[in-house]
């Protein structure tokens, strides 16, 4: 029931909900596109991954069809080769990711006490990225050009040589695109649950599923960027024939395995681990008490999000690595065995320990119990390096993946949706029809995977189109693909399950499953607004220690319950204590996300047609787009311009100079580093490694040039920290002109960069050596433009009065940028002129 | 600044694996390098540079992440509030972790030569 009709509030109270209702109100119509809310942005992204995944359910039911039976011609082995591509991509990068994504982006400010999350414009634009990106990625089937590389694009199968057609730049552009979507969603969502709990929720406090997602999103921070570097990599290898992965050149293939698994190990953790939050949360509310031993899953999650990242090896067991190096991974391959199983002990323990009542989300968690720890096992086995060599590439590990993935996530996922559905449509979904669409489901995954193990140790290479009868392998491959098809029929009555359930399913009430968790405490469907009145809170558990929280904060009797300002607002609170610190003001309905994202869809089709002078144009569009967006901030009329609040209450973010903005410039020069980190690799590892790496004697690079662009930025950094610490002194005099100063350094800077790569005559298309030196050398480049410009935006704010003593947030914010900049830029130094300097080039 | 070098600081539940991070690049990266830009004769056993080199840093990342976990058990005994408590001993666990996943993924060079 909507609040505002509520007929036990009084009319006061009914203004205000009136009041937040109006200032937060979706536009229908063609101004849906405008909606910025977290919860619309949240439903859009997990209704766009269900359809993608429906889409990649499909590929996968014609690779059974075409494997059911020996010598099989439903499919060309080009076709094949497509599809089973397709369903890879699709399914990790089009459903998995970003489905978690949305469920995060919808539920995680619900759960601590929010109303929205900290950059809704962000959301908004990651979410056009990653339909736009989608499109373009699935059209590729309708023209028959679909990449056929496999899902990790191993080179110089996806190279120009060996893929000729269109079908590997639109994975490479395509995927790129979609993980702006995943790099935004991850930098907002870290903020957002460091800065903006609801007042009085510590960091140890906070529900658990918060803490999975906050691992989530840092891992996605740091673990997206290599990828994006090797498929920039690999596009410019194909576009203009830059030898980065090709052994002629100097380059080395085996360069992008290691940059596709310094991304794709962690993948698997950044799949699992929001879908063992969901456990977590689920599990306590169901054995009817506290989980056992917060703290160690804390712990393991810490564990987990780090163990990943030094794994990415252990796919890569038969290149031809040393045997102490490849110990090294299997060894570490194991650890990850630890934080996994503490946590299947703590949700064991929870039930053993709890008042367990079975219900429908319970049964997928059952399932998703006995699917993941079998799939734990079988991970075990492939970390030992002779088995895995034994059954690398075969249907083993297909079948490994899929007891993981599906097991750790999906599983979960379908718990997570029976459980949250009430909160989205206020109703109950069947039971009868869930426990069919379950068992169907979880008996036809075990008939098709289960037996795959075996496929594989009798041998049967995975990516094979089809097979001789003499092979042994005719029945179990039938019994997968009829398990296939099983599972598939547990999918579309799980989809008219929830289908019927929003016409016939029984009124839920307040608090269907007797959960602790705040969301519940929200009104259903819920509001844009979700609390009217924002709690203090300082339990894990506000709903079992105070049922009246949903009466109380419907009645508006807790913090920030005023409306008569106009502002979109949120408690922005301490990190570690959740004290409150300000007041978040945040953006409302706008079309800049969708206009920029559209710009940047360009930009990709244009690249993808090989029109480079329009795709120039369209990323001209893009960064005007983008900067125009960034005008409408801190104290600009449409943000905030009267920075009243109640009597009381912290100032406005805008209004001081820490405010999240800061914490977002922050995390993302953590994903920003992690790509220069990733260039920093590439380039060392192509000068100790590739077997044809060329060095001239001599750099080409001009010092007195590069030392110059240093010291023009180390000038304009230290200039705008004096401008930054006289600020915080309530001295803006000069602030305009200062500001106008550093563009000027930053634009000395790009043009003394410019002038660089100009004078170095690189021949980028002959040696990887030269076009790893180009590609590092546009990096700083565009930082140096970018920098400039952000002054230079800045010199115009402070005249039209948005940006002074009294909202002073945003060259802090700058100066982050800055000094980013110039660590990197000198490390750059260091690895590109000096090192090959001092210790001698040659070949 | 002086706080975050406190053991009850969360900045702790990320720092014991961040020195398994760095150890864990380092002996992986200095065995690529090693093997790339000297390699031992291959008729020698373990008793090599290589080996020695990875030995030691990995001795002495596990007595330091070790020192820090019994350091984290008595900041978190010491503590008063419960969330500093808390974070003290989730970090003495991750430290504690870290410590045997550097001996577990080190010991290998016990018995197997760098690069072959």
């Amino acid at each position: 029931m909507s609040d505002t009709k509520d007929a036990t509030l009084t009319p006061e109270v009914r203004r205000l909900h009136k009041g937040m209702a109006e200032v937060w109100a979706n536009p229908r119509g063609l101004g849906a596109l405008t909606v910025v809310n977290h919860t619309s942005v949240g439903l859009r992204f997990m209704v766009t991954g269900a359809i993608f995944f429906l889409i990649g359910g499909l590929l996968a039911m014609l690779i059974r069809t075409q494997l059911a039976f020996p010598d099989n011609d439903f499919m060309s082995h080009e076709t094949y080769n497509q599809v089973f591509t397709m369903h890879g991509t699709v399914m990790m990068f089009l459903f998995a990711i970003p489905i978690l994504e949305g469920l995060a982006i919808y539920m995680i400010p619900k759960m601590i006490g929010a109303r929205d999350l900290v950059c809704p414009r962000l959301s908004a634009f990651g979410y056009f990225c990653y339909l736009f990106g989608g499109i373009i990625l699935v059209s590729s089937l309708l023209f028959e050009m679909a990449p056929a590389s496999g899902w990790f694009m191993y080179t110089p199968l996806s190279s120009g040589d060996y893929a000729p057609g269109r079908g590997s730049d639109f994975w490479l552009l395509g995927i790129t695109f979609v993980e702006i979507s995943a790099l935004s969603a991850g930098v907002e969502l870290v903020v957002s649950i460091l800065r903006t709990r609801t007042e009085g929720m510590p960091l140890h406090k906070m529900p658990l599923f918060a803490w999975y997602i906050l691992a989530m999103a840092l891992m996605i921070v740091v673990g997206f960027p290599p990828l994006i570097l090797g498929s920039i990599l690999l596009e410019l290898e194909r576009a203009t024939g830059m030898p980065f992965f090709d052994v002629a050149g100097g380059g080395d293939p085996v360069l992008w395995a290691h940059l596709f698994w310094l991304f794709g190990h962690p993948e698997v953790y950044i799949i699992f681990l929001p879908g063992a939050g969901i456990v977590s949360t689920l599990i306590p509310v169901f054995a009817r008490r506290p989980i056992v031993g917060y703290g160690w899953v804390v712990a393991a999650i810490v564990i987990m999000g780090f163990v990943s990242f030094g794994l990415w090896v252990h796919h890569m067991f038969t290149l031809g690595i040393p045997q102490l190096a490849l110990a090294f991974f299997s060894a570490a391959s194991m650890l990850v065995a630890i934080p996994t199983g503490i946590q299947i002990f703590v949700w064991l323990s929870t039930l053993w320990l709890g008042r367990p009542v079975m219900s429908l989300p319970m049964l997928w968690i059952i399932g998703f119990l006995v699917i993941f720890v079998l799939g734990g096992l079988t991970g075990v086995m492939l970390a030992l390096v002779p088995f895995n060599w034994q059954v690398h590439d075969t249907h083993f590990v297909v079948a490994h993946m899929h007891y993981v993935l599906v097991g750790g996530m999906l599983f979960p996922l379908i718990a997570g949706l029976y459980y949250w559905l009430p909160l989205v449509s206020g109703r109950m979904p069947s039971a009868r029809l869930g426990k069919w669409s379950f068992w169907l489901i979880f008996l036809g995954f075990n008939l098709t995977f289960l037996i795959m193990h075996w496929t594989g140790l009798l041998g049967m290479r995975r990516r094979v189109f089809t097979y001789d009868t003499a092979m042994g392998w005719d029945i179990y491959n039938l019994i997968s693909s009829v398990g296939g098809f099983m599972m598939s029929a547990g999918v579309a009555l799980l989809i008219l399950d929830v289908a019927l359930h929003f016409r016939f399913g029984k009124k839920a009430s307040q608090n269907p499953w007797n959960a602790d968790g705040l969301e519940w405490a929200m009104s259903k469907p819920p509001t844009p607004y979700n609390f009217v009145s924002l709690p203090r809170l300082d339990t894990r558990h506000p709903l079992w220690d105070d049922p009246e929280l949903p009466r109380t904060i419907t009645e508006g009797r807790h913090g920030l319950s005023t409306i008569d300002h106009g502002r979109r607002e949120t408690w922005g609170s301490d990190a570690l204590t959740g004290k409150l610190r300000e007041v978040v003001h945040l953006p409302t309905n706008s079309w800049w996300p969708f206009f920029a994202a559209l710009a940047l869809a360009m930009v990709c089709v244009c690249l993808l047609i090989r029109i480079y002078p329009l795709a120039a144009v369209a990323t001209l569009v893009a960064v005007v787009l983008l900067l125009r967006w960034s005008w409408e901030n801190g104290a600009h009329p449409r943000a905030a311009p009267d920075s009243t609040v109640s009597p009381g209450q912290p100032p406005l973010h805008s209004r001081t100079m820490n405010g999240p903005g800061v914490w977002t410039m922050s995390v993302t020069h953590l994903a920003n580093g992690s790509l220069f980190l990733s260039l920093l690799f590439g380039w060392f590892y192509l000068w100790t490694v590739a077997p044809e790496w060329q060095m001239p004697e001599t750099s080409p690079l001009s010092p007195s040039m590069l030392v110059g662009a240093g010291v023009s930025l180390t000038l304009g950094s230290a200039w705008l920290a004096r401008l930054v610490r006289r600020l915080r002194r309530d001295n803006d005099a000069g602030l305009g002109g200062g500001m106008y100063l550093a563009a000027g350094l930053g634009a000395l800077q790009t043009v003394l960069l410019a002038a660089v790569i100009w004078q170095a005559e690189l021949a980028p298309t002959e040696t990887a050596h030269d076009a790893t030196l180009l590609v590092a050398l546009l990096y700083v480049l565009i930082h140096a433009l970018l920098g400039g410009l952000l002054c230079l935006l800045q010199g115009l704010r402070v005249g039209y009065g948005f940006v002074g003593v009294h909202a002073p947030l945003e060259p802090v914010v700058v100066l982050r940028f800055w000094y980013y900049h110039l660590v990197v830029y000198w490390v750059l130094f260091v690895a590109i002129w000096a090192m090959p300097t001092i210790l001698g080039g040659g070949t | 600044m002086k706080q975050l070098l406190r053991l009850t600081h969360p900045i702790h539940l990320v720092s014991g694996v961040t020195i398994w991070g760095i150890w864990f690049v380092a002996i992986y990266a200095g065995l690529s390098v090693a093997c790339s830009v000297a390699p031992p004769d291959p008729e020698r056993d373990m008793l090599t540079g290589i080996n020695i080199g990875v030995g030691l840093a990995t001795l002495f990342t596990t007595l330091l992440l070790s020192g820090l976990t019994w350091a984290s058990v008595a900041a978190g005994r010491r503590a008063e509030p419960r969330r500093e408590r808390f974070f003290a001993y989730a970090s003495a666990g991750i430290f504690l972790f870290s410590a045997g996943g550097t001996l577990f993924v080190g010991y290998p060079i016990i018995f197997l030569p760098p690069c072959l």
